[in-house]
């Protein structure tokens, strides 16, 4: 038994709170998209890291996609999701519609990335 | 002579105790992670690996109770088990590298007196989460996966303090459980 255990809560685990509120505070500056509205957002499909597919988020169109497991994604009215998977969890389909640019969903067992982008900016640019 | 076989009779009496501690803490995390599965968190808050984190209540009660060297070597065993159950490799990749740096973060905080296991147990979590996305960002080549890793932060701390608690439970109970065996004796 570890001499160091204490099983209430205590004033020191604030710290702990604080700590990970900061990383929070600091992954968010670092990650959350900072311009969200674009007229001619661009739906990219990454599998394995690779670009597979680039379309306009104002086309309606259906995609399948294969790999370990298989993707269907829609593009609707704007806005895109996955609507069938037969992953493990299924987060991907879970995740919903999205239409904002800087957003994405992912589909990790099946390495699937779907990003929102906006016209001008070609990838994530780190300075 | 025979203190001496008594004393040898008892180490070993209290090596079996460990090893079967530590095989039921094993099959313990396997059956919580599995349970895990049928509670869909991810219908109520979309994110992408998020979960409760019942099997680290696992490795919070083999850390205290047995050590940082029998809570790793559970870790490990559970991480290959849980693939070989129907986690894949991508699955044990990520259940690794989660695990491993949360595991390194809590050995860590469990020693420092000001931290409670509610504290260690919230750091844990939030390191969890904080190796998930780094492997998820390596293996799809993509910063862009950090964008859940705030929302991911914010949903450990509740999280962590749940499994806390939990764990929380289970220590205490133990603790009355070897005071009774030393107390007979055994």
């Amino acid at each position: 038994m570890n001499k160091n255990l204490q099983l209430t809560f205590r004033k020191g685990d604030l710290l702990a709170i604080l700590l990970v509120v900061a990383m929070t505070v600091m992954t968010a500056v670092f990650f959350l998209p900072k311009n969200t509205s674009s007229q001619n957002a661009v739906v990219q499909i990454y599998q394995d890291g690779e670009l597979v597919k680039e379309i306009s988020l104002g086309e309606d169109q259906t995609i399948r996609l294969t790999g370990t497991y298989r993707n269907t994604i829609e593009i609707r009215d704007g806005k895109v999701a996955v609507t069938e998977t037969d992953c493990p969890g299924a987060d991907c389909a879970h995740s919903g519609w999205i239409s904002s640019v800087g957003r994405s969903i992912v589909c990790l067992p099946n390495r699937v990335e779907i990003r929102i982008v906006g016209d001008a900016e070609v990838d994530f640019v780190v300075r | 002579m025979t203190q001496e076989k008594q004393m040898k009779e008892k180490t070993r009496m209290m090596r079996t105790k460990k090893l079967t501690l530590c095989a039921m803490l094993i099959s313990l995390a396997l059956a919580l992670a599995y349970a895990e599965r049928f509670i869909p968190l991810q219908m109520v808050i979309p994110l992408p690996g998020i979960k409760l984190g019942l099997a680290n209540i696992v490795t919070l009660v083999a850390l205290y109770l047995l050590g940082t060297k029998s809570a790793f070597t559970i870790l490990i065993l559970r991480c290959f088990l849980g693939a070989v159950f129907g986690g894949g490799i991508t699955g044990l990749l990520f259940s690794m590298t989660g695990g491993l740096l949360s595991m390194a973060v809590m050995a860590t905080a469990s020693r420092v007196p000001l931290f409670s296991i509610y504290g260690v147990s919230i750091l844990g979590a939030a390191a969890h989460n904080v190796g998930q996305i780094g492997m998820a960002m390596i293996l799809m080549q993509s910063v862009y996966v950090g964008t859940y890793l705030p929302y991911l932060l914010i949903v450990a701390l509740f999280t962590g303090f749940a499994t806390g608690s939990a764990g929380a439970g289970v220590l205490r109970i133990m603790k009355t459980v070897q005071r009774t065996e030393e107390g007979a004796g055994g």
